[in-house]
């Protein structure tokens, strides 16, 4: 229809005036919401309860976003009635969008509301006997509030998870693409009326929040009213989704032609999305953590503040590293239940080193006694390999008789449990006097590897964007869209890069204005995972922009250098290559000369090795070590790497999912608290979780398992 | 005891091999040879010992009397590496590729195009993407996209690549295990336009099968074994379809044909 318009059909003249009107609506409704943001009249976040002065995090960002959609819809709008070509494409993506934003801003106020409706109902409130109480209670609120009592407010936080998760699974059906390939399985079809049945339920209850709201019932004593700012934003997020809804069903549909052209704008947005996740490994890990991120960070204020950010990160780090490696191990077709035991016994060794001193070595400084603590993990992770090479067990026998057995040194080093403690042994930490040559040589180097990759990474994506910009020249007004995202890019990576050369230059600076050779006091430990802030006397040292109050270790550095580098060598060389073989068709791999009992020799080691560094950086943090350090960390650790895609079976999987696995994980861990959800509650959750994004991952790769 | 190569310009020539399990003669003085350019169909009942042949030739048995030439020279297989080194390349049924894997990835297995950044190399993608669409062309196999995963595609499909990734990589002899045994009609027809395509590249060819009406049509020759023996080489010339077919069942030589069989010369 929409391309008939285009052609200036005139049957078509309605549908593509509607659209068109539609778009200026919503660039008006977007400036209009980034208004009243700005002014604090439709305030996100707590402020809906605490009255704030000042635009906490999201607020900004709402502020900003709305802005930038505002003229997106505008531009859309004008080019429609230009006749455009572009602007189908355009349309499409802002009316998409939209719909996402009306959702947005919908469970913005759901769950939020929801939260305090199920704390409400766990203390045993009697909510007749408060709206009873109230004088400005009008004939319909208590019914619509009963209504929504039992609708939302017993499981609204459930029941908007799992609409989340259905809208989601709506969006992915099967693949038109992969339709057409003989001999696949498609996906199974969503239960539709399982959807709708939610939907329906959602709509009802927002319904009834919408009407008890707008007659300004008391929820409970504490809370005084569902306020006017969440009527403001039920509203807007209404205004957003429904005539979005409508907007994006007209123009979807593009009718099929063999112009190669016309192919590519069929490509709606949701299809696009569709494929581009069926090509990740972690897609359920992408989904699942967008949308845990946006509801904690709707649900509370909190969960944005630099320390919450930063806790949680520091929580999961040495886990996430650790989780690196098993994901190696999962994607050959092995797994390793040991790695808690190990991880004991490496802190251990590492303690002991210092502490009562190494066989030959004795009291050793804390770099060398690091050092060879790694080396015992390593000499463990071989015997887990050369175990299962040399008897052929099962990993899951071998990894579990080696748990039991490593962690018996630990309680046997050990005796009755006690704790060893670094202050039992020396008066204070560790530290080490470094000449800041040494900081100003690390500056040097880090300019270095920025201009290497500035050097490499610029030129091609300056001549992508260049490339995208021509194709537009050549085809009228298509591929506005792909030019204006590779200029972005382009722009944003030089962006990054004159950024850290600044700070970078700074740094320096700061450094030689003590003059050379001045020597700087670190600790030791907080070298290996210190709190990024307390590094040098000045607490100062690096001049990163971080607040004061925000506990960032050096173990997250580390890890994301790690995700890095294992993710480089995973998807880009042979041995990588060798490693996916291996776990997906063992005899494949050896057939085409792929040394498959190698490979699993060095996962293992590569596993210890990792599990080794994670427990230098465990035993800095807190330098004591109880001889059950470690218990429980192997199905923490595997459940990061499923939750991230990788397959129990072998052959699949990505250490960007690990990454996510172990986000989502701790992000479960420090947001449930923030929302004042019992933390008892934290396992099971993080069971449903597993599930849910397992199921998410095999209904978007479809049929393609073997 | 010393051996003599039987067929001297024969690509593989395997004389009098002898393979015994402990008591069991699986094996009793089989002789068996690939001519270059030759597509060999080796036929024979379940347990005839036709599998256990190819094994004893690629490595995964050692023999326990006999020789093997290959191309000219004796040589001794012990391990599958020492067959794949001489450029012997088996296509299993199951064993070919890695489903999960992308086309281009599997491939390339085993020898990665690689470029280096100082001492890291690092995978050359865009060569193994754009080489391995080609060099599927080159033999008759168009896809779609070299990063499509080989799980989302069809037996015969896959059983195509595994050869284009065989005469690609230069291998002399290319051995099909029962390839064709779970295809469908066209899918066969397939497979065996792509094993005419090797051929034509310089490959010669062991089909191993126990149906003859897929091998038929493609295959110059014919060797027949049963129970340890082999049962006579049979030029497609000289013989029908439904006397191959009889011989595999009934493990006689018809009258007419007893000139070319096993026994012809003693």
């Amino acid at each position: 229809m929409m391309q008939a318009y285009l052609e200036n059909k005139r049957e078509a003249a309605t549908v593509g005036l509607l659209v068109t009107f539609l778009n200026f609506g919503f660039a008006i409704l977007g400036a209009l919401v980034a208004f009243l943001v700005f002014f604090g009249w439709m305030p996100f976040g707590e402020r809906a309860n605490i009255l704030r002065s000042d635009l906490n995090n999201i607020e900004i960002i709402v502020t900003i976003a709305s802005l930038i959609y505002a003229a997106c819809c505008a531009r859309t709008g004008f080019g429609l009635l230009r006749r455009e070509k572009s602007s189908l494409r355009w349309s499409q993506w802002m009316l998409f969008i939209t719909v996402m934003i009306g959702g947005a801003i919908l469970l913005s106020v759901i769950i939020p509301v929801g939260l305090k409706f199920s704390l409400l109902l766990s203390q045993d409130i009697d909510l007749r006997a408060v709206i009873n109480d109230t004088a400005a209670v009008s004939e319909l609120a208590p019914m619509a509030l009963m209504v929504g009592e039992t609708l939302i407010g017993v499981n609204l936080f459930l029941i908007a998870l799992l609409a989340l998760l259905a809208l989601l699974v709506f969006i992915i059906p099967p693949l038109d693409a992969l339709r057409r390939i003989d001999g696949i399985r498609l996906i199974v079809a969503p239960p539709r009326r399982l959807i709708v049945a939610f939907m329906v339920l959602l709509t009802i209850g927002v319904a009834c929040v919408l009407i008890a709201g707008a007659f300004t019932v008391p929820l409970y004593p504490g809370m005084t009213t569902i306020r006017d700012a969440e009527n403001h934003r039920l509203l807007a997020g209404l205004l957003f989704f429904l005539p979005g809804f409508v907007g994006y069903r007209l123009v979807r549909q593009v009718e099929e032609e063999s112009d190669e052209l016309r192919r590519a704008i069929a490509l709606t947005p949701g299809k696009f999305i569709r494929s581009e996740l069926a090509k990740s490994p972690s897609a359920g890990a992408i989904i699942g953590f967008i949308a845990i991120f946006m509801a904690f960070t709707m649900a509370t204020d909190l969960f944005l503040e630099p320390s919450s950010v930063a806790s949680f990160l520091s929580n999961v780090a040495t886990k996430g590293i650790i989780a690196i490696g098993v994901t190696y191990l999962m994607i050959s077709g092995e797994f390793d239940l040991s790695v808690g035991s190990i991880l004991g016994v490496t802190a251990l060794s590492f303690m002991n080193f210092m502490t009562n001193g190494a066989p030959v070595f004795g009291v050793m400084e804390p770099i060398p006694a690091a050092m060879l603590a790694i080396f015992v993990a390593f000499v463990l992770g071989s015997i887990n390999g050369v175990l299962l090479i040399t008897t052929r067990i099962p990993s899951f026998i071998v990894t579990l008789g080696t748990l039991l057995a490593f962690r018996a040194i630990t309680l046997v080093a050990i005796a009755g449990g006690r704790i060893l403690r670094y202050s039992d042994h020396h008066d204070a930490l560790p530290v080490i006097a470094i000449s800041n040559l040494v900081f100003m040589a690390l500056v040097v180097i880090g300019l270095l590897v920025v201009a290497f990759t500035a050097y490499r990474v610029l030129p091609v994506w300056y001549r992508q964007a260049a490339h995208a910009w021509s194709i537009r020249e050549a085809n009228g007004d298509f591929g506005t869209t792909g030019a204006l995202i590779r200029t972005g890019v382009f722009l944003l990576a030089l962006f990054v890069i004159v950024i850290a050369v600044i700070w970078l230059v700074a740094v320096f600076s700061y450094h030689s204005s003590a003059g050379g050779g001045q020597m700087v006091e670190v600790g030791y430990f907080d070298l290996f995972n210190g709190r990024v802030l307390s590094i040098g006397s000045e607490g100062d040292f690096f001049h990163m922009p971080i607040p004061r109050n925000a506990n960032v270790r050096l173990a997250i550095v580390w890890w994301f250098i790690f995700v890095a580098i294992f993710h480089v060598i995973l998807t880009n060389t042979s041995f990588g290559n060798s490693i996916f073989a291996t776990g997906g068709n063992e005899g494949a791999a050896r057939a085409q000369g792929v040394n498959v009992d190698r490979i699993k020799l060095q996962n293992f080691v590569i596993v210890a090795l990792l599990t080794g560094i994670a427990a230098i950086y465990e035993t800095a943090r807190n330098p004591g070590v109880d001889p059950l350090k470690g218990t429980g960390w192997e199905l923490e650790v595997i459940a990061m790497t499923v939750i991230g895609g990788a397959l129990l079976t072998g052959g699949y999987g990505s250490v960007v999912g690990s990454l996510l696995g172990a986000l989502i994980f701790g992000m479960l861990q420090t947001g449930l608290v923030l929302v004042g959800i019992e933390s008892r509650l934290f396992a099971g959750t993080i069971g449903v979780i597993i599930i849910a994004a397992v199921v998410l991952n095999t209904l978007v790769r479809g049929g393609q398992r073997n | 005891m010393q051996y003599k190569q039987q067929n001297a310009d024969a690509l593989v020539d395997m004389v009098d091999i002898h393979k015994y399990f402990g008591s069991v003669q699986v094996l009793r003085g089989v002789d068996f040879h690939v001519d270059r350019q030759e597509i060999v169909g080796l036929l024979g009942d379940n347990g005839a010992g036709k599998s256990t042949l190819i094994k004893v030739l690629t490595g995964f048995h050692s023999l326990t009397r006999g020789q093997i030439y290959f191309d000219g020279d004796a040589v001794a297989i012990e391990s599958p590496h020492d067959a794949r080194e001489l450029g012997i390349e088996t296509v299993h049924q199951d064993l070919a590729l890695v489903p999960l894997m992308s086309i281009a990835r599997n491939f390339w297995l085993g020898q990665e195009p690689t470029y280096s950044i100082g001492p890291f190399r690092l995978l050359d993608k865009k060569k193994m993407a754009s080489e391995s669409v080609g060099a599927l062309a080159d033999v008759g196999i168009h896809i779609r996209d070299s990063e499509e995963t080989v799980g989302t595609m069809s037996g015969g499909e896959r059983q195509s690549i595994a050869i284009g990734r065989a005469v690609y990589f230069g291998k002399k002899l290319l051995i099909l295990d029962e390839p064709t045994s779970a295809l469908s009609v066209g899918e066969t027809q397939k497979v065996l336009d792509y094993t005419i395509a090797a051929k034509e590249k310089g490959m010669g060819v062991i089909f191993i099968t126990h149906n003859i009406r897929h091998v038929y049509e493609v295959a110059d020759r014919f060797t027949i074994i049963e129970r340890g023996h082999k049962l006579g080489d049979f030029y497609k010339s000289e013989v029908t379809e439904n006397e191959v077919a009889d011989m595999i069942v009934t493990g006689q030589i018809p009258e007419r044909l007893r000139l070319y069989g096993e026994g012809a010369g003693e």
